[in-house]
């Protein structure tokens, strides 16, 4: 057992729309004979959607492995669910096909590319992720499918509740940087000291404000 | 025929031909004009759909092109290829389909693998499934799927030098979006037609006659369409598109009131033509009417007038009426030139008869101017006065027949005597009645010695059973004959014969007429009532003396002298 540090209690607050995803009707509206009206599909508002599309992470390769789990990413109804995964370094994902039809998965992306050819219903394949970097999948049969992996070097990394709050558990004391990865608007950095108990809470602005640190802004800015 | 009729027929009909000809003709013109300017708006609007049609079919083209280049299309096809055309693979293409004609929204689209067999196929959204009913293979062109005509389309989908497969795109042909009827003809055949109400055979009979790419009428039901094939509506094997507008339905508006405008302007012509002609026939007529009218009052009263020329505006006609004039002048101067010699002669013949006894001389003449006179006084007509006179002038022309003894005879008469004085009415009558023309005169002539109440001769015939004339003459020659000197007494003075007269009027004479001649005789003559009283007192003495015998002896001799 690592020893046990501090908690980073946050909150990230979404003030404006930042993305624009297709929704896609699944395959089965069409089979029925149904037209659909796109973003219909849409239940969640728009806040709450960017929000849950938001990884929180620890810069830093100061973890050790242990068990790191077996993340799945679903194909289903013609997307990736969920589409925004967060794993360690290390960690492998599972694509298991639930849809009637075939799927391709692959991944042009620096910090890991791949292509696991077409393969139809009920079948996964699996890949490792061994180096962190942002890893974008998609689909040559289906263009509009696309899932992000975001491989962080340590363990110490979820995403955002529908809520916009996070918790991360036992992260070693000291100075930290914490990183907030919103899908569409790259990361915002942000030092935290870490105590050796108890909790500091965070608050995470997106887009960034006029008064927030300028660093963050020069982060923004790095991607 | 009459002559007015006639001109009237004559001037009136080619008018009136003429008008409704070149009415007809023009509103004929009109009529093509209106057809053929359809004509031309219908090839304009064919034309100008075509031009879209052929601007559609471009743009779908590029559209298809641009598909056939989809990536994930081509990879769908791809892995179709490779996994043999299972059946999630067929499914996963399907899908792709589905997707991409979401938004493109084609009735149909196909997808066909590089066997050519179909892969997939998706109708529009919302659309049944249509991998059933296409066919195995199915081609390019006009194809009836499932009811309906299709137009296809195809593109092939090539990797590389590969090829995957292929697009097709289905556009449906509803022939009842087209403005006007349409018809599909193959190869001459009518395969589908947007014309309700007529079988396809008839169709394909009355569009037999049309040229394959030209326009031609045609008639259906009881209406002319135009018929007039698309020009670049190529649907390939020999399929063509026709389109059927209703000539009758574009043109009625305009050729009503064409219709209306030439019946009204042809019905006023026509009348006006009709007025015309009949005034030109009526004053073409009016002095030929004029003259015969003039003939026929000639006729009826024996007249021959002259015309007063004035009215007549026509030279011909004023010179007819002018020779008609002349005619008309010469025929009358030698009927009166005529008369007058046949009157000088019956005056010479009378005054030849009067002659054979000196005391009778210008009695005949002196009775027609007397009886002349009294006639007009008792109103009658001209004509019969100047008739009565000319009898009077003949009344006693018998006498030719009564030997110069008796008739100069002094002395009373004897019955043998009396009965030959007495038959000179009747052989008066018998000369005249032999010539021709006098039939007027013979009744006075015969019955001027009847008397009023029927003792007179030769027929005892009483009042109005004599006529008037007789009755006159009757009169006037017992005046004159008892106011003539005889050689055996001498006449009787004015005022003593007419006591006579109207002693006897009623019996021997008729009264109206004697009163009549007492009115007269008193207007002309009143120097024989001066001459009466200015008479030597010798004179009237011996009158007086004479007088008690004189009378009975006057009465007899004046009865013997007539």
């Amino acid at each position: 057992m690592p020893a046990r540090g501090g908690d980073i209690e946050g909150e990230v607050i979404v003030t404006r729309r930042l993305s624009r995803p297709k929704v896609t009707a699944p395959a089965e509206t069409y089979r029925r004979g149904i037209g659909v009206e796109l973003e219909a599909e849409l239940a969640l508002d728009w806040l709450t959607y960017e929000r849950s599309h938001v990884a929180v992470y620890l810069e830093g390769n100061f973890s050790s492995e242990d068990g790191t789990p077996l993340a799945v990413i679903e194909q289903r109804g013609r997307r990736f669910v969920p589409d925004l995964v967060v794993i360690p370094a290390g960690a492998s994902v599972s694509f298991p096909n639930l849809d009637p039809i075939f799927h391709n998965v692959f991944s042009l992306s620096k910090a890991r590319s791949f292509d696991l050819g077409n393969y139809p219903q009920n079948q996964t394949r699996i890949v490792r992720f061994p180096k962190p970097g942002i890893v974008t999948v998609g689909c040559h049969l289906h263009p509009n499918m696309s899932a992000t992996i975001v491989v962080t070097p340590n363990r110490w990394a979820t995403t955002a509740g529908a809520d916009g709050r996070f918790l991360l558990r036992g992260v070693p004391p000291g100075s930290h940087t914490l990183v907030a990865w919103p899908r569409a608007a790259g990361p915002i950095r942000r030092p935290v000291e870490v105590p050796v108990r108890g909790s500091i809470s965070v608050r995470l602005e997106i887009p960034v404000g006029a008064g927030e640190n300028q660093s963050l802004a020069a982060a923004g800015k790095e991607r | 025929m009459r002559y007015a009729t006639r001109t009237f027929l004559l001037s009136f009909t080619p008018f009136a031909v003429l008008l409704i000809v070149s009415f007809w003709a023009v509103q004929s013109l009109a009529a093509s004009a209106a057809r053929s300017g359809f004509h031309a708006t219908v090839r304009e609007t064919q034309r100008l759909l075509a031009r879209l049609h052929s601007r559609h079919e471009q743009a779908t083209k590029r559209l298809l092109q641009v598909l056939a280049e989809n990536p994930a299309l081509k990879a769908g096809l791809q892995l179709a290829l490779v996994e043999g055309g299972n059946a999630e693979a067929r499914l996963t293409v399907a899908d792709q389909l589905r997707e991409i004609n979401a938004g493109l929204d084609f009735d149909l689209l196909l997808a066909l693998g590089a066997d050519g067999r179909v892969l997939a196929a998706v109708r529009r959204a919302g659309g049944a499934e249509a991998a059933g009913t296409v066919g195995e293979r199915p081609a390019p062109g006009l194809r009836h799927i499932a009811g309906e005509w299709y137009r296809l389309t195809m593109i092939p989908v090539n990797l590389a030098r590969e090829n995957l497969g292929a697009l097709i795109v289905g556009e449906r042909i509803d022939l009842t979006e087209f403005p006007i009827p349409v018809v599909l003809e193959q190869g001459g055949r009518v395969i589908a037609a947007s014309l309700t109400g007529v079988p396809t055979a008839e169709l394909g009979r009355a569009l037999e006659a049309c040229p394959a790419a030209g326009g031609c009428d045609v008639r259906l039901n009881g209406v002319t369409y135009f018929s007039l094939p698309f020009e670049t509506h190529e649907f390939g094997e020999g399929v063509r598109l026709r389109g059927l507008a209703d000539v009758d339905a574009a043109t009625a508006p305009l050729l009503g009131i064409l219709r209306r405008v030439f019946l009204w302007t042809g019905a006023a012509a026509t009348l006006a033509a009709l007025m015309v002609s009949l005034l030109a026939s009526r004053s073409l007529t009016r002095p030929l009417s004029e003259i015969i009218a003039h003939l026929q009052a000639a006729e009826l009263t024996g007249e021959l007038a002259e015309f007063s020329p004035g009215s007549c505006r026509v030279r011909e006609m004023r010179q007819l009426v002018q020779s008609f004039s002349r005619a008309a002048a010469a025929v009358r101067e030698s009927r009166e030139r005529l008369r007058r010699a046949y009157l000088q002669f019956i005056g010479s013949m009378v005054s030849a008869l009067d002659a054979r006894d000196p005391y009778t001389a210008g009695h005949s003449h002196r009775v027609s101017e007397w009886s002349g006179r009294v006639a007009e006084a008792m109103g009658l007509e001209a004509r019969q006065v100047e008739d009565l006179r000319v009898a009077a002038l003949l009344h006693d022309i018998g006498k030719i027949g009564v030997p110069d003894s008796v008739l100069r005879k002094p002395g009373p008469l004897t019955r043998e005597e009396r009965r030959l004085i007495e038959a000179h009415p009747l052989i008066g009558r018998r000369i005249l009645a032999e010539v021709g023309g006098f039939e007027p005169y013979l009744a006075v002539v015969e019955l001027h010695h009847e008397n009023w109440d029927g003792n007179g001769y030769p027929y005892g015939l009483a009042r109005e059973q004599v006529p008037l004339a007789a009755r006159i003459v009757h009169v006037v020659d017992a005046y004159d004959a008892m106011t003539s000197d005889r050689p055996y007494r001498r006449g009787m003075r004015h005022a003593e014969a007419l006591a006579v007269l109207e002693r006897f009027a009623g019996s021997q004479f008729d009264p109206g007429v004697v009163g009549c001649f007492r009115r007269v005789a008193e207007r002309v003559r009143p120097e024989d009532e001066r001459e009466a009283f200015a008479g030597s007192m010798e004179q009237l003495a011996q009158r007086i003396e004479e007088s008690g015998t004189a009378f009975s002896e006057a009465v007899q001799s004046h009865d013997a002298a007539v």
